[in-house]
């Protein structure tokens, strides 16, 4: 019969041989399940798109169109000119970060245009996300560019110029100056 | 980038810029026992217990007052005290059934102590939430009814 106590002495064992050294870990357990991601499978469920338009699937769209889009598909949670909510406030908000209550909207807050597309194709509408097709996604993002006066309501948006947006709060993001408050002699310790 | 590196967790500064990629989570530490919500039965003895933890090593020490702030003694870390853990403190309290001001601050082995939640507030203001590691004061009461402090 398995005691308690011969199980508790195999699984030290087993944590001392994983805790010798690290030559050990060179080749990992496979546990006999699943394989390598192949290129082509990492591909099919990589949706990242980065500030510079890399990602960008192809398409196009105009503020023109997303209107009907954002109409039937955006204002009932976001309201008819994005200011309105109930959910997430889209427009609006310029001057207001350095009050005591500030909106952070695309317009006022995001700073890049990419990212308004990346979370509209990922994320939106919130009932049916990653539903809709690249065209309307370009066009519902140039939408809500359009009721934020950053793009006029004929320009077309596609992978070329959608990352050449300069977003009003393009520079209004810092690093992480931490430690700021609170004594520190050394900034961090060897636990990274 | 996604919205949540973005808008989302992102630290917004009195001055309207924002930190981005904000991950360090400081020293920080709270008493759990007597807390908010608690009332005590009267003057007597009581245990003070918390925790602490740092994002960047392990707690060196935790300090108690019982004075606001005026002085402060080290309580008990219980073993074992881990790198990014939490660490459980203790200090034996005895009360003499006055308005109390009770708080917990700790030390990382970086040389960081935590700082008062008006310190915090002076530097990055009231719409940065993600890193607040301000000391929490709890208010007790003469009637032993315990309060949020930092509010006091």
């Amino acid at each position: 019969m398995a005691t308690a106590r011969n199980v508790i002495a195999a699984l030290m064992c087993a944590a001392a041989v994983v805790g010798s050294p690290a030559v050990v870990f060179a080749q990992s357990p496979t546990f006999g399940v699943g394989h390598a991601p192949k290129p082509e499978e990492l591909k099919a469920i990589d949706i990242e798109v980065t500030p510079d338009g890399k990602g960008l699937i192809h398409g196009s769209g105009t503020a023109a169109a997303g209107k009907e889009v954002y109409t039937r598909r955006c204002e009932t949670c976001h309201g008819p000119t994005g200011q309105e909510g109930p959910q997430d406030v889209l427009a609006g908000g310029q001057g207001s970060l350095t009050t005591s209550r500030p909106q952070k909207t695309v317009g006022s807050y995001w700073p890049y245009a990419t990212t308004l597309w990346d979370y509209i194709n990922r994320a939106m509408p919130f009932d049916h996300p990653s539903t809709m097709m690249p065209d309307e996604v370009y066009a519902t993002t140039a939408y809500v560019l359009f009721l934020n006066g950053i793009v006029g309501e004929h320009d077309v948006l596609n992978e070329t110029t959608l990352p050449q947006i300069k977003m009003p709060n393009r520079d209004g993001f810092t690093s992480d100056p931490r430690p700021d408050v609170g004594a520190s002699p050394k900034k961090r310790s060897q636990h990274q | 980038m996604t919205r949540e590196e973005t808008s989302k967790y992102t630290d917004l500064m009195p001055d309207g810029t924002a930190r981005q990629f904000t991950f360090d989570m400081e020293p920080k530490s709270v008493i759990t026992r007597p807390s908010g919500g608690d009332t005590l039965a009267g003057a007597g003895r009581y245990e003070i217990t918390g925790i602490a933890w740092s994002g960047r090593g392990t707690i060196a020490r935790v300090e108690i007052t019982v004075d606001g702030g005026a002085t402060w003694v080290p309580a008990e870390l219980q073993t074992p005290v881990l790198p990014r853990a939490h660490t459980r403190f203790q200090w034996p309290w005895t009360w003499d059934g006055r308005e109390a001001m009770i708080a917990s601050r700790c030390t990382d082995d970086t040389g960081y102590t935590q700082p008062p939640l008006a310190d915090l507030i002076k530097v990055r203001g009231v719409n940065s939430q993600y890193h607040n590691n301000g000391i929490q004061v709890w208010k007790v009461a003469a009637d032993g009814k315990i309060t949020n402090g930092n509010r006091a």
